[in-house]
């Protein structure tokens, strides 16, 4: 018999190093002499997208688009240290960084067009799709190109460094006590799942996962992030298992060590809360291993709903789901 | 604040190449005049290198070179304590790499490794934590902790007597998780040379080019301005390229032949050469009230750290702070260990030691609400964080704390029957 049930699972995640690990990133900026940008940053993209975000951001506060934004990361010849791309960490950290070096960028670039626009306060000054200007005075305004190549001519530069350093502290250690995270990233899931009372098999349906992103900087990519975090999560929850016998591996081959495939993964709803985290860039926060936290809760849970069988170990396999159908029945 | 271009669906840069398949990772890069090394790994867990013989090896046509731990300048690397070799004589785990055999192709390298003769001295080894934390077991880092427990994180708050005077309820199980693999979908690959400012260059996939550029300078003995790291496309990491794999081995290759130098791991030799999740095993005893208020968190959590620390201390503070839940519980005592054992050494995977403890905690969430009588969406709505409450560690959580806003979204979609129709 097949049998559905629903479970639901929560989660928190402090992201950062933390315990006053230092946690600094570093970010280098230069605006070209025709209006577009380059940011350097050490921050690898391992494939969650880090360098389009750097990009939004930094087009964001020059007035650009995205595409007039080249980002280079992650060679050591080239780009600032940035940490490492781990500890949801990313986002947050080095896209405070760069925010904080376009910023110094801008503002000498802010300064600079306050003389040659006669505003007494660089605060006059906009820069916005593509051109820069004063406030409210459409007949002082041109395309930031032609006001960055004229600077050159009078030997100004825009170009900039900074880093960004996040907060934490170390913890007490008899006692553990102390505020060693920040910003903590919360979130939600629910799971309907489909158990086969005779074979065991446990099918995800339907998640749906809702998580805190602060800002989401851009809605692609966290619908991206949660897809792939509930995918692993069901990996995690159902299937991958290192089996191990006295040390050695034996199953060391996706034949044999299994991975979720397209099959295995259900219709998933991503949803998100936007409430700013004050000490990230646009109020952003990380995204990248919250994702995948409440989906093995979420499915345990479901589990228990649908066939009273409550899973304590991980993977929850076929043998051990029938093996608690049969002590149920026998209870 | 109105934005425009942060918040809208920008398509990523490399989403193009990925698609059409231009992408260049490490495995796809080549250098004319490269040779190709392989590794050859420990079969024991626990062992002495005796003796390597390498002479009929080298005496196959199109060998370049063999190279074993005296060949290595500083012999170690680590993200946290370097105590893991370059190139292993003294044995903790299957896997640990003891030569890399360097030749024109990498048949003749995979026919060559064949050809070392490596003698162990077999060790007795140990593979449960528990037993691995007796007093009696023989320490596998003896330099750096006088056991085999690296770490130990104790939280304490509130009266736990207390709290157990106040519970009407009290759940108490055990829970455990498995090793996990990474299983990103490209195995390590690198390409190392020496470039003609007679810098060592090094191509790879990497979390942090820089940490490994500072751990191939220290291995090889050079300046951080003589050795560059470039990242090529990453085909997935999850923590699993946060430590070295190939990127030293490869670099001392390129150094000691001065031919540019191409490694591949296959999946199989993939398996054996990155960390793993922390098999956790967690004691859980929650207590709540008749209305479901949790009054008391007693946890005991257990992490398989493997063979070497890696980033184990901090993955298993992680499984410490997290471990009472996105809850409110004044009555607090949590003790996390992280254990050495022969095992494959475990590491940094998303979640980081916090995403075994969601099944201890969100489990015992709904076996008190059941035993309770509410749902387990109420149980959650009566005790989770908002702005100003205070955590296990006595954080107070000021800023964005919108638990609460998560759960009003997801609340439609737990009415029974709604949902997959």
């Amino acid at each position: 018999m097949k049998k559905r049930g629903i479970g639901l699972g929560c989660s928190w995640y402090g992201t950062g190093y933390g315990n006053g690990f230092p946690d600094v990133s570093s970010a280098f900026v230069e605006i070209h002499d025709d209006g577009s940008a380059t940011v350097l940053t050490g921050a690898v993209d391992v494939g969650q997208g880090s360098n389009s975000i750097f990009a939004q951001i930094a087009a964001e506060e020059l007035g650009l688009e995205s595409k007039d934004i080249c980002v280079y990361s992650g060679d050591t010849d080239a780009t600032p240290d940035s940490g490492t791309t781990a500890a949801t960490r990313q986002t947050y950290n080095t896209g405070n960084a760069v925010l904080k070096a376009v910023r110094q960028a801008k503002s000498s670039l802010l300064d600079y067009a306050a003389h040659e626009f006669s505003c007494p306060t660089s605060e006059g000054i906009e820069l916005k799709e593509g051109y820069i200007g004063v406030k409210g005075d459409p007949s002082r305004c041109m395309p930031l190109a032609d006001m960055v190549f004229q600077a050159r001519l009078k030997g100004e530069r825009f170009i900039s460094a900074e880093s960004s350093t996040a907060r934490s502290t170390p913890v007490d250690p008899e006692t553990g006590q102390g505020a060693p995270y920040w910003p903590y990233a919360f979130g939600c899931q629910m799971a309907e799942v489909e158990v086969n009372t005779e074979t065991g098999m446990v099918r995800v349906l339907k998640v749906v996962a809702v998580h805190d992103v602060g800002k989401a900087l851009n809605p692609t990519q966290v619908e991206g992030q949660i897809a792939g975090g509930v995918t692993q999560g069901i990996g995690f929850a159902l299937l991958e298992e290192l089996e191990l016998k006295e040390g050695k591996i034996n199953n060391p081959a996706l034949s044999s060590y299994l991975i979720p495939t397209a099959l295995d993964v259900p219709s998933i709803e991503a949803l998100f809360v936007e409430d700013a985290e004050c000490t990230g860039p646009f109020g952003a926060k990380g995204l990248g291993e919250p994702a995948m936290l409440p989906t093995v809760a979420a499915i345990i849970n479901a589990i228990d709903d649908a066939v009273g069988v409550r899973i304590t170990s991980l993977p929850a396999t076929p043998e051990k789901i029938l093996q608690g159908l049969a002590e149920k029945k026998e209870g | 604040m109105k934005t425009s271009v942060v918040g809208s669906r920008v398509v990523r840069e490399d989403a193009w190449g990925k698609v059409f398949g231009q992408t260049k990772f490490p495995a796809d890069v080549n250098l004319q005049g490269q040779i190709y090394a392989v590794v050859i790994r420990s079969p024991h867990p626990h062992a002495r290198v005796l003796g390597i013989n390498s002479e009929q090896a080298m005496s196959l046509a199109g060998v370049v070179a063999v190279l074993t731990a005296k060949d290595v300048p500083n012999n170690s690397h680590g993200v946290l304590f370097r105590d893991q070799p370059v190139l292993a004589e003294y044995i903790r785990m299957v896997g640990d790499p003891v030569a890399v055999v360097g030749a024109e192709t990498e048949e003749i390298a995979r026919a060559a490794a064949k050809l070392v003769e490596v003698e162990y001295q077999v060790l007795p080894a140990v593979f449960d934590p528990e037993e691995a934390m007796m007093p009696d077991a023989l320490p596998l880092h003896p330099t750096l902790r006088p056991t085999n427990v690296l770490y130990h994180m104790p939280i304490r708050r509130g009266n736990l007597q207390e709290g157990w005077a106040q519970a009407d309820v009290v759940i108490e199980k055990e829970y455990s998780t498995q090793h996990v693999d990474h299983a990103f979908l490209q195995p390590e690959a690198v390409l190392a040379h020496v470039d003609e400012r007679g810098h060592m260059v090094v191509q790879t996939a990497t979390q942090y080019a820089h940490y490994d550029r500072g751990e191939i300078a220290h291995a090889l003995g050079l300046r951080f301005s003589q050795v560059q790291v470039k990242t090529l496309a990453v085909g997935g990491a999850f923590g699993g390229r946060e430590d070295i794999s190939l990127q030293i081995m490869a670099a001392l290759m390129a150094w000691n032949t001065l031919r540019p130098v191409k490694m591949e791991n296959t999946r199989e030799e993939s398996f054996y050469s990155h960390s793993k999740r922390h098999p956790m095993r967690m004691h859980y005893k929650t207590g709540a009230t008749k209305d479901g208020k949790l009054v008391a968190l007693e946890a005991k959590i257990i992490g398989d750290a493997g063979a070497y620390s890696s980033w184990s201390i901090n993955v298993l503070r992680k499984s410490a702070v997290h471990a009472s839940g996105p809850y409110v519980i004044p009555n607090v005592s949590i003790d996390s260990y992280a254990v050495f054992t022969n095992n494959p050494y475990s590491g940094a995977m998303r979640g980081f030691g916090a995403a075994q403890t969601v099944l201890a905690y969100e489990s015992q969430m709904d076996l008190l609400a059941k035993e309770i009588g509410i749902s387990p969406l109420e149980i959650r709505l009566r005790n989770l964080f908002k702005v100003g409450s205070i955590t296990a560690t006595g954080q107070v959580l000021t800023g964005s704390v919108p638990l609460d806003q998560c759960l009003a979204k997801i609340a439609p979609y737990l009415q029974r029957g709604g949902v997959s129709q």
